[in-house]
């Protein structure tokens, strides 16, 4: 069975209709027998009182005596009201009604019937009973006037129920609307909650119990649904921002590890060496000691010496990152002093076209190290740096600086940063800066931009391995043609640290 | 005059550093590893053994703790040139040679030196080590 499928308004509508379609003829129906037998009962009340009052002056009065009376009254029936046609037939004779209707002729008999007869006349006869005569009067009605007003009454009828049956399928149209529209509301909602906006209300507000609890019962279901929406939707944030950490901690992780087996290879090799380097140091002193005092082969074997002790200095540069360098014992000390002191032996080595800037921002904790390594690993840099500058022009700065733990640090993604507050040496040059390749390898040994016979490619393995010794963490951002800085970022040391370091200082000073 | 014992593992270590010892004037013998060093102060004490520290067989700190154990009088120099590389099964706590060498003089090791070295260095380490002033 096909389904029929309609608004809810044209629904209503067509109910009303159907329902009408049915009321509407039956009440036609009805309404037209009522009408009709009013107008026939009283019009054949009306003819036969008229009629009787005709008959009562014929029999009563002298009418019959005289032709000229018997006219009159004659005439006055056709006269009256509807009457068409006026006979008495007298002891056998008729007299006519000169008023009567030509075309009108007496059936014959009487004709009590409204609209029967054959003819739209309705037909009377009348006995008349006087003595010296035996009469009838026939006395003949137009129906057709009493006709055409119940044709008028039901022609007017048919428009009251047609404006009728309009007004009520407006009604019902707009009863349609009206109940449809709380539920035409709850579709538009619905529609453009399933797009996506999710804080549209579910209420309604309608006089329809049954709709406003449904309303209701869906906003809450929506509630339900946008909390657990919300909740997903910061499920998955966090997820993803885990992954990100994950990913940047795993690529943190995988390039410490590479530092490290770089570290532990170095260590190797540097091992091997020093077992190399010592009988070549050794039996190169031994036969200095047997040759000739100015002697050719004396002056080479120096050389030997001198080239082994290149080697040595190389391999104790490669254990400092591998941080097999037998160092440190470190204290709390400030890197301020350091800093100049640095700047002091570094201002000697760059030409003067090199803007050397400082920029201490105030006193700030101490931190764990050792000073000559901390000098050490700020020349380091200040090198490399001077060496991004090219020409020798730019400016390098010097920077140290408090940051709470709770600001900027190293990131979580840096193993091992403290959580605690950091004292800050930043290095900054207006160099050439890097690239994101070069600055993942940079702390490699042996790794170097510079063109091969430009640097051993240690120095700032040597600034990884002093860093790693001190606890602190480097954090380098490069920018290519704007410059590089490298940030170090020493765990600060607390007010109990800094007691510490007054109790060695006064121990120090008692020993 | 004083009789030093080499425990070195590199043949070319051991036969340098003997001339250089032998040169100036010490008895001079050598043994690859420590077990062999042991069996060899057994046979006859010396004054002074020299010891590597990263060896196959024995570890170095484990030469020099069962030398202080059996032949106290025995003056111990240790010598390392870099970490933990894997040549040994010896499994340290530590893997440093700073670590290594802390490990050594906490053994009983009475001085410390790193490879390379000089003839000087060495000289000053032995009498570093023979003096006479340790307290008990």
């Amino acid at each position: 069975m096909a389904r029929i499928d309609f608004s809810i308004t044209r629904g209503i509508a067509l109910v009303v209709i159907a329902l009408h379609a049915i009321v509407l003829p039956v009440l036609y129906y009805g309404l037209s027998l009522v009408v009709s037998h009013s107008h026939s009962d009283l019009f054949i009340q009306h003819v036969r009182t008229l009629s009787r009052n005709i008959a009562d002056e014929l029999e009563l009065g002298d009418s019959l005596e005289s032709p000229q009376r018997l006219a009159d009254v004659l005439d006055l029936a056709v006269l009256n009201g509807d009457g068409v046609y006026a006979e008495l037939i007298d002891n056998g004779h008729s007299i006519l009604s000169e008023l009567s209707a030509k075309n009108v002729h007496w059936p014959g008999h009487q004709d009590y019937g409204f609209t029967t007869g054959g003819s739209e006349i309705y037909f009377i006869e009348l006995p008349i009973s006087r003595p010296g005569h035996t009469a009838e009067l026939r006395l003949g009605f137009d129906e057709s006037p009493t006709i055409e007003q119940i044709h008028l009454a039901m022609r007017h009828t048919i428009w009251a129920l047609s404006a009728y049956l309009c007004v009520a399928v407006a009604v019902a149209v707009g009863a349609g609307y009206w109940m449809a529209r709380p539920v035409v509301q709850l579709k538009q909602i619905a529609r453009r909650i399933a797009s996506g906006d999710y804080v549209q209300s579910l209420r309604l507000v309608t006089r329809f119990r049954e709709l406003n609890e449904l309303g209701s019962d869906l906003d809450n279901m929506r509630n339900e649904l946008v909390g657990v929406n919300e909740r997903l939707q910061a499920e998955n944030k966090e997820r993803a921002a885990a992954e990100g950490r994950h990913r940047h901690l795993e690529i943190r992780l995988r390039h410490r590890q590479r530092l490290e087996t770089v570290g532990t290879l170095a260590g190797g090799i540097a091992h091997e060496f020093n077992n190399v380097l010592l009988p070549i140091v050794l039996a190169t002193e031994l036969a200095i000691a047997d040759a000739a005092d100015e002697s050719a082969v004396r002056l080479d074997l120096e050389d030997v010496l001198a080239s082994a002790y290149r080697a040595k200095d190389v391999v104790e540069k490669i254990l400092t990152f591998s941080r097999d360098s037998g160092v440190p014992e470190l204290e709390w000390i400030d890197l301020e002093p350091v800093i100049h002191e640095a700047l002091r032996l570094f201002v000697a080595l760059v030409p003067a076209t090199v803007d050397l800037r400082t920029d201490i921002a105030g006193p700030c904790p101490p931190v764990k190290a050792d000073a000559a390594l901390a000098i050490q690993l700020i020349m380091n840099i200040c090198t490399n740096a001077y060496q991004s500058l090219g020409g020798g022009q730019g400016v390098l700065t010097i920077g140290l600086a408090t940051r709470p733990g709770s600001g900027p640090g190293p990131g979580p993604d840096v193993i091992g940063a403290s959580s605690g507050d950091y004292v800050v040496l930043s290095i900054a040059d207006t160099g050439h800066g890097m690239d994101a390749v070069t600055k993942e390898r940079i702390f490699e040994p042996f790794f170097t931009t510079r063109e091969v016979g430009g640097g051993t490619g240690l120095g700032l393995s040597v600034v990884h391995g002093i860093a790693e010794s001190f606890g602190a963490s480097i954090v380098v951002d490069s920018t290519p043609g704007l410059g590089t800085t490298f940030h170090i970022f020493f765990p600060a040391g607390s007010k109990s640290s800094v007691e510490e370091r007054m109790l060695q200082t006064h121990e120090g000073a008692n020993t | 005059m004083k009789s030093v014992l080499i425990i070195e593992d590199e043949a070319a270590i051991r036969r340098v550093l003997t001339r250089v010892l032998e040169r100036v004037g010490f008895t001079v013998r050598t043994a690859e590893n420590g077990d062999d060093a042991l069996q060899q102060l057994r046979a006859e004490e010396v004054d002074i053994v020299i010891t590597d520290i990263i060896m196959p067989k024995m570890h170095g700190v484990d030469a020099i703790k069962r030398i202080v154990k059996e032949f106290s009088r025995v003056r111990i120099i240790a010598i390392s040139g870099g970490g933990n590389f894997g040549i040994t099964d010896y499994k340290p706590d530590a893997i440093t040679t700073s670590a290594y060498l802390a490990a050594a003089r906490k053994a009983g090791a009475h001085a410390l030196l790193t490879k390379p070295f000089l003839t000087r260095d060495i000289l000053q380490a032995i009498s570093l080590a023979t003096r006479d002033v340790r307290p008990h």
